[in-house]
């Protein structure tokens, strides 16, 4: 199927032999994804079973959800290139565009999660117009003022709830003791979906003409590859499981407030783990999610303060910079080490 | 009528502040190519300096950036040598700069938040309530004398970078890094001892943020945030067009603040960023900004 795949996209078989893996790993890595699978459809009904439930599930929970926000980021920071310090904002235009209906209407946020990231895509689109006029250190300096422009918009916003925020109802539709169980499979659904895209992305013309793009852009251009379009479809794509999962999020806290979602940290801990992981691979963030959201918790509980866990992510960032710039995947992949079932590009 | 004058005083001498804010991180990006995401929480660092040196030894704000400024310079090599001069030549110089010092600036937020916990502070020297009139029209001296030192201080950094041998070597690093080098300059060490001056300028914006601005470490967000958007506004690299941008921002947010609403102030400037974006992507007074 690829060989057929890559002939049509003009391809020389003996190119198609360098990029195809051999036929055992490729089985052996979807044997760990089934089994990886199954283990987390069925993690929230150990809860009889497990004394501090209610943790596990919730560290669980965020990790989906860090999952799927640096694995969406990677579209546009890892596949094209270009370093968005901004994706908060549509974390906090999804939280928004489901707690709004939730605080005056009574509309859950399990209904209208899908709204939320229809509505980061369209910001995506608006912001791409604009901001994708530039390259380099001009577009990822626009991300960060879009980000405060939010942020400001939000706060002195009366109808949104200006600086206090939205209180939200919390879910009683599920037992108290079973409350956690539909955000988990929410965060679930967004990794496994952010997973797919970001596979999808990675194996389509579409991805290839993004890599051309992270590579020279001016030869991309002069190449055929509609730059301007693609880039603006990555940085749209991007958003959808990123609003998603905002809007799931402020769900589960109970309250939609501007700081907590517009903020240089979430936007900083999606860059971080993407590069961590592996930029422009697939496994790379979703490795780079765990170990940062790992790294985090374990700081806080040794330490109890959040001001180290931040020196701790900017340590790690620098040094990951200087010295693994290609992160995990990318150094492992690059001394032909890189374990089959992380092999996804 | 008077009132919008008024309120014009007031943004003329925001402005010049600014102006003094953002040159540091304009002179970083055009001799270097480092778009320093760094330099505002430089700045809080250096006003907790200000802020120290004042409450504790009784030094005033205005006089401590006679210590401030080579205390950041000697920083400020310092960093350049740990950090930059080992991405030199790697592909993509400039998003890697961007990254680095986004990491940097996590990395010294979170130790002021460790040091000096999260809490407000502010400097408040005589001058700071005081104020004189010109006329019919209010200046505060505290704001008189910080965009007054701002400007002496843009003055010298002009005479420097124009007259004598290193600031020549500067501006021709900054218009062709590669001809300078042909021509004997030592862009290493230009490099370096523009990223101290960077410094040095964020240490005497510091200075001023103690008493003109209340801060604490995660501020310096919102202060990178508005400073990157007017030196994108002026043409990233330029002098000229960042001291221009910030006039005209500082009395466009003045403006806003006055017709609009408190809190509004900043849009001014993420207003002018994308409007410039849309308009003239390379900024008033910049060159081509390639990545």
């Amino acid at each position: 199927m690829i060989e057929d795949r890559a002939a049509a996209d003009g391809l020389e078989p003996d190119v198609v032999e360098a990029v195809t893996a051999p036929e055992g790993p490729r089985k052996s890595r979807w044997i760990v994804v089934g089994v990886l699978l199954a283990v987390l459809l069925l993690l929230p009904l150990t809860r009889p079973f497990i004394g501090s439930y209610n943790y596990w599930i919730l560290i669980a929970t965020n990790v989906l959800m860090w999952v799927a926000m640096a694995s969406s980021w990677n579209i546009l920071g890892g596949y094209a290139g270009y370093i968005s310090l901004g994706h908060a904002v549509f974390f906090g235009v999804g939280g928004y565009v489901a707690a709004v209906p939730l605080y005056y209407y009574g509309v859950s946020p399990f209904l209208t999660a899908v709204v939320g990231g229809l509505a980061a895509v369209a910001l995506g689109l608006v912001a791409g117009l604009i901001t994708l006029r530039t390259r380099g250190p001009a577009f990822i300096i626009s991300t960060i003022a879009l980000l405060f422009m939010f942020l400001l918009i939000f706060e002195n916003s009366d109808y949104l709830g200006g600086t206090a925020g939205l209180p939200l109802p919390s879910l009683d539709l599920v037992p108290q003791e079973w409350r956690k169980a539909p955000f988990y499979y929410a965060m679930l659904i967004a990794a496994v979906g952010s997973i797919v895209l970001s596979y999808q992305v990675a194996h389509s013309k579409f991805g290839l003409g993004l890599r051309a793009i992270a590579e020279d852009e001016t030869k991309a251009e002069v190449a055929g590859v509609p730059t301007r379009f693609y880039k603006i479809l990555a940085f749209a794509l991007s958003a959808f499981w990123v609003g998603f999962v905002g809007a799931m999020w402020g769900y589960s806290l109970a309250f939609a407030r501007p700081t907590l979602f517009f903020t240089v940290a979430i936007s900083a801990e999606m860059v971080l783990m993407a590069i961590i992981g592996g930029r422009a691979t697939v496994a790379g963030p979703v490795i780079g999610a765990v170990l940062i959201y790992a790294v985090n918790e374990f700081s806080i509980v040794q330490f109890g303060s959040s001001e180290i866990n931040i020196v701790i992510v900017g340590v790690l960032l620098v040094t990951v910079l200087l010295f693994f710039p290609v992160g995990i995947v990318g150094s492992l992949r690059d001394k032909g080490r890189l374990p089959a079932f992380l092999n996804w590009d | 009528m008077s009132g919008i004058v008024q309120v014009m005083i007031f943004g003329l001498l925001l402005g010049g502040v600014y102006a003094l804010f953002a040159s540091g991180l304009t002179l970083a990006f055009g001799v270097m190519r480092i778009v320093n995401l760094a330099h505002a929480v430089f700045i809080v660092a250096a006003a907790y300096v200000a802020f120290f040196a004042w409450e504790k030894l009784d030094i005033d704000p205005l006089l401590s950036i006679l210590f401030i400024m080579p205390l950041f310079f000697i920083a400020g090599i310092g960093v350049y040598r740990v950090f930059f001069t080992r991405i030199e030549g790697s592909p993509r110089y400039v998003e890697m700069t961007v990254l680095l010092t986004f990491g940097v600036a996590i990395m010294v937020e979170g130790l002021l938040g460790v040091q000096f916990t999260g809490i407000f502070r502010q400097a408040k020297p005589a001058y700071l309530t005081d104020a004189f009139f010109i006329g019919d029209f209010l200046v505060p001296t505290g704001q008189f004398f910080a965009a007054t030192l701002s400007l002496v201080l843009l003055f010298v950094l002009y005479l420097f970078l124009r007259f004598t041998r290193t600031g020549y070597g500067i501006r021709a690093t900054m218009q062709n890094r590669d001809a300078a080098q042909l021509v004997g300059v030592n862009v290493r060490r230009v490099s370096a001892i523009s990223f101290g001056l960077s410094a040095a300028l964020a240490g005497a914006s510091g200075a001023l943020m103690s008493y003109l601005f209340p801060f604490f470490p995660f501020r310096h967000w919102q202060w990178i945030a508005i400073l990157l958007a007017l030196v994108v506004l002026g043409g990233m690299g330029s002098l000229k067009g960042a001291v221009i941008g910030a006039l005209l921002l500082g009395v466009a947010s003045s403006l806003v603040v006055d017709q609009i609403g408190l809190g509004w102030g900043p849009m001014a400037f993420y207003g002018a960023l994308f409007g410039i974006l849309l308009i003239r992507p390379r900024g008033l007074f910049g060159k081509e900004v390639a990545a």
